[in-house]
């Protein structure tokens, strides 16, 4: 089920949230689960059942290692608890590229079950986490199915660790605080939703029509490359935006997974804001265990590199992913390395230091950006495409050649490039302004400034909920006027 | 309650009602059959099976009836195109333009493949049906012609696509091309619709008639029309308008008649098909039990079927029509292979055709029609508008 749909809206929330807040305590994992797996199977009529299996699976495997005297026995328990549901990930999403590359077989094609990706990082890390004692095992079946099931998060993040919602899962939500994080959830939906279907959906047209022409001038193909990472962007930061807010209504804190990436100076600073709990689990499940940058630099670099090859695989089978992982990470390689040889100076040491002056520091920090501008931009082009043909094509064209570029146009092409940009440039502005941290600042500074008043604060109130309404009724006018558009993440 | 307090639950409490209450409106309000903005049938109640729940169709089903049937549902489509077009300053809203009072239908850009397919399908069926016979050929330009390029809007190279057309046929010595486009202005359509206005294409009947070579400069002066009588539909709200949602004036549908119109007759295959063991098979007009219709049937306005106002020409789509005109001046038969236009075209040939086929290639294979219709000694035009030469595909 789609969080930007009318039934999820307008039916399963609402029945969820009367139905979860009417229950006793001790019942209300019992209603999660259940909706849960409704929201699921609503999208998976059939692969709910593999879920589930893989829920039983997993914790019958960590009940009998817990039972287990024989270490040896039950070190293999851990290992199939964690190996299993990575098995099933294997075969529903790698399985046809495996064969197709390694043996050159063609074989029968494999759905892929939506968000298997994600739950299975889910289990995968709590069964690590208990075999590692960082948590205690969850005896409760139905508490421990309810955390991997979890609606608002499931299908397409923020990935979120057992340790993290524990509390809530076993205790409940803390009902003192409720009527704030409730409330802040609502807003934090509204505005996912609206990032959603108001920016990313209209952007998508426009990366669909650009798209569709086949040829294209210099101009065109820049706002096309940038109109690709908003899309990617307000697509699935509005899905975190909306389960994050979704988990504050039943209680939960969910981590953050975006902060502001495009401000970024650095491609190490962009992945601390992109997809912060995909990087964080790489890190924690991956990076550190295989001893991270405490080994030799030759050892280090490998690290790097099996990280962003499984980081690359983890959005796809494809070799477009495969690259743009491995883009990112010789681009990282390059960075630390570089990092390394000037002794891994601060930006602020580098201010203060006399000899560089406030001129070249500036200059320094405007060209940093524009490198990761540029990075993200042919990265997306390369995510986004379904071959690497095409990503070569897209990034041509923004040198102004290749076959994208439309040598011979008539006036009459001219017209339609032209035209495409006038029709959508507010919307890529919006896109562009509100990917950067301004329209918080300015929603903090009015609401600060006028806090300190009791009418001020009527104010604020009035001003979160008319936001709110106003964004659920737009959107809402936007997904009855529009045709199905499923969230780009959904695929991974 | 606390101060502070009831403004933290004020969001709670707004958000909560208007979700429960739109599910509780949207549960027990009374069900359309029919958009009337949208001149569409709404979404049916899905039926729940395991197989309809297995293969999903249940869930899409369910959406879209949900999305069909939400309350205020033609309020909302306007506040969408309304910020559409207002705040993120869209020049369009799902592909409809408004420019000079018109809304239009973006079409672009030329795809020269569709016409060469729409050349290939009509050397085809000449080649089957009348390979002796002239054959005259006649393009009707859609709105952006007039409104695109002046408005600063993407359209068609429409000279390229007459130009691609007449290559298609310089082979082809008996293929007649009729010029429409420079005898139009955009005040000859409606508004709010694709359409040209009945009332205003006198000169372009006038033309094709002159052309085929039955043209009776009498027929369409002013003089001899001046028996006609203009009968006026009012609020006609076009297909664009729908599309649009944006506030717009109704049309007026002008539709004329005379003794002539008054007397013709319009069969269509679909009323006259025979079912059980001569399924497939048709009443022909003329046979005992052919029901015939009046060339207007203003009767379609009350019909909860019919969507569209438009379809009180001829009686809307239909595979295969056949008009008879007992009052033409002529024994002369013109076949038409056509689209929605020549529907209110038609009736301004009657008085120089005694009898008018059309036949309506979207509706009907190309291979079927010799089972209904005698090509034989009848003047042959083809009648398409610029969006179905760009899109011939759908043509079978």
């Amino acid at each position: 089920m789609l969080f930007s749909s009318i039934t999820f809206l307008y039916l399963f929330l609402p029945v969820t949230i009367l139905l979860y807040f009417a229950m006793p305590h001790r019942g209300r994992n019992l209603v999660l689960l259940a909706a849960s797996l409704l929201f699921y199977a609503w999208g998976e009529p059939v692969n709910v059942l593999l879920m589930l299996l893989q829920i039983v699976v997993t914790y019958v495997l960590l009940w009998l290692a817990e039972r287990c005297r024989d270490k040896r026995a039950a070190g293999i328990f851990y290992i199939l608890s964690v190996l299993l549901p990575f098995a099933a990930l294997f075969y529903f999403k790698y399985f046809n590229f495996f064969m197709d590359t390694v043996f050159r077989v063609k074989t029968r094609s494999i759905a892929l079950p939506i968000g298997i990706s994600f739950y299975t990082f889910q289990i995968a890390s709590y069964c690590v986490d208990v075999y590692k004692g960082r948590v205690e095992r969850q005896k409760n079946l139905i508490t421990y199915a309810a955390y991997v099931t979890l609606f608002p998060q499931l299908v397409a993040g923020p990935i979120v660790r057992y340790s993290e919602i524990e509390r809530t899962l076993t205790r409940g939500a803390d009902f003192s605080n409720l009527r704030r994080t409730f409330g802040g959830g609502v807003v934090r939906f509204a505005v996912g939703l609206g990032k959603k279907v108001l920016i990313a959906n209209v952007i998508g047209e426009f990366v669909a029509e650009v798209a569709a022409l086949g040829q294209r001038s210099v101009a065109l193909s820049w706002a096309y490359a940038a109109a690709v990472s908003l899309q990617i962007y307000f697509d699935f930061s509005g899905y975190s935006d909306m389960a994050i807010g979704l988990g504050g209504m039943f209680g939960f804190s969910f981590p953050e997974n975006f902060r502001y990436p495009f401000i970024s100076r650095s491609v190490s600073e962009f992945w601390r804001r992109w997809h912060i709990t995909l990087g964080a689990w790489f890190r924690d499940y991956v990076y550190i265990p295989m001893g991270g940058n405490r080994v030799s630099t030759a050892r280090w670099m490998w690290n790097i590199l099996v990280v962003w090859l499984f980081t690359g695989l983890w959005h796809g089978a494809g070799w477009n992913f495969i690259t743009w992982g491995l883009l990112f990470a010789v681009l990282l390689v390059l960075e630390k390395g570089a990092a390394r040889l000037s002794g891994g100076r601060k930006d602020a040491r580098d201010a203060k230091d006399p000899g560089r002056g406030l001129v070249l520091y500036a200059v320094s920090k405007v060209l940093r950006h524009a490198y990761v501008v540029l990075v993200i931009l042919v990265s997306f082009l390369v995510f986004h495409n379904d071959s690497l043909s095409g990503a070569a094509a897209d990034i041509q064209a923004l040198a102004g050649f290749g076959s994208r570029i439309a040598q011979d146009a008539q006036s009459t092409d001219h017209t339609v490039y032209a035209y495409m940009l006038r029709n959508r440039v507010v919307v890529l502005w919006v896109g562009l302004i509100g990917s950067t941290p301004f329209p918080m600042w300015v929603w903090t500074r009015v609401r600060d400034r006028l806090e300190n008043s009791k009418i001020g604060s009527v104010a604020v109130c009035a001003l979160r909920v008319v936001m709110a309404a106003g964004l659920l009724v737009l959107c809402t006018a936007y997904l009855i006027d529009g045709s199905f558009n499923p969230f780009l993440y959904f695929r991974f | 309650m606390e101060d502070g307090k009831w403004r933290s639950y004020l969001v709670v409490y707004v958000f909560v009602f208007c979700l429960a209450g739109v599910m509780a409106v949207l549960l027990i309000s009374p069900k359309e059959a029919v958009s009337g903005a949208e001149r569409r049938r709404l979404a049916s109640k899905p039926s729940l099976t395991w197989e309809n729940v297995l293969d999903k169709s249940f869930m899409e089903d369910t959406e879209t009836y949900l999305l069909d049937h939400f309350p205020f549902r033609d309020g909302l489509r306007r506040i969408k195109a309304l910020f559409t077009y207002d705040v993120l300053q869209q020049k369009e809203n799902n592909a409809i333009y408004v420019a000079g009072g018109h809304a239009s239908k973006l079409e672009y850009p030329l795809n020269e493949a569709s016409i060469k397919r729409l050349a290939d399908k009509m050397k085809a069926l000449r080649q089957q049906y009348f390979p002796k016979q002239a054959v005259w050929y006649a393009v009707v330009p859609d709105k952006n012609y007039f409104l695109a390029e002046k408005n600063g809007y993407p359209s068609m190279d429409y000279g390229r696509m007459v130009r691609l057309l007449s290559q298609e046929f310089a082979a082809e010595s008996d293929f007649c091309y009729i010029d429409l486009m420079s005898g139009l202005t955009i005040d000859d359509y409606y508004r709010t619709d694709t359409h040209w206005r009945q009332e205003r294409i006198l000169s372009v009947a006038h033309h094709i008639a002159e052309a085929m070579g039955t043209g009776s400069a009498m027929i369409f002066s002013e003089e001899s029309r001046a028996d006609d009588t203009a009968h006026q539909i009012a609020d006609f709200y076009g297909v664009y308008y729908g599309q649009a949602a944006l506030p717009m004036e109704p049309d007026t549908i002008v539709y004329l008649t005379n003794e002539v119109t008054d007397a013709a007759q319009v069969w269509s295959l679909e009323e006259n098909l025979l079912g059980g063991a001569d399924a497939g098979k048709a009443v022909m007009p003329g046979q005992d039990g052919a029901v015939q219709k009046p060339v207007y049937q203003p009767e379609k306005l009350a019909d909860p079927l019919s969507l569209d106002k438009y379809d009180v020409f001829v009686g809307g789509a239909s595979s295969l029509q056949v008009i008879s005109s007992p009052g033409s001046l002529t024994d002369r038969r013109l076949i038409v292979f056509r689209d929605s236009y020549m529907s209110s075209l038609a009736p301004l040939l009657l008085g120089v055709y005694r009898e008018i086929t059309l036949i309506d290639l979207r509706y009907i294979d190309s291979k079927r029609i010799g089972e209904y219709v005698d090509f034989a000694d009848a003047d042959i035009l083809f009648l398409y508008n610029t969006t179905i030469v760009n899109h011939a595909e759908m043509l079978k």
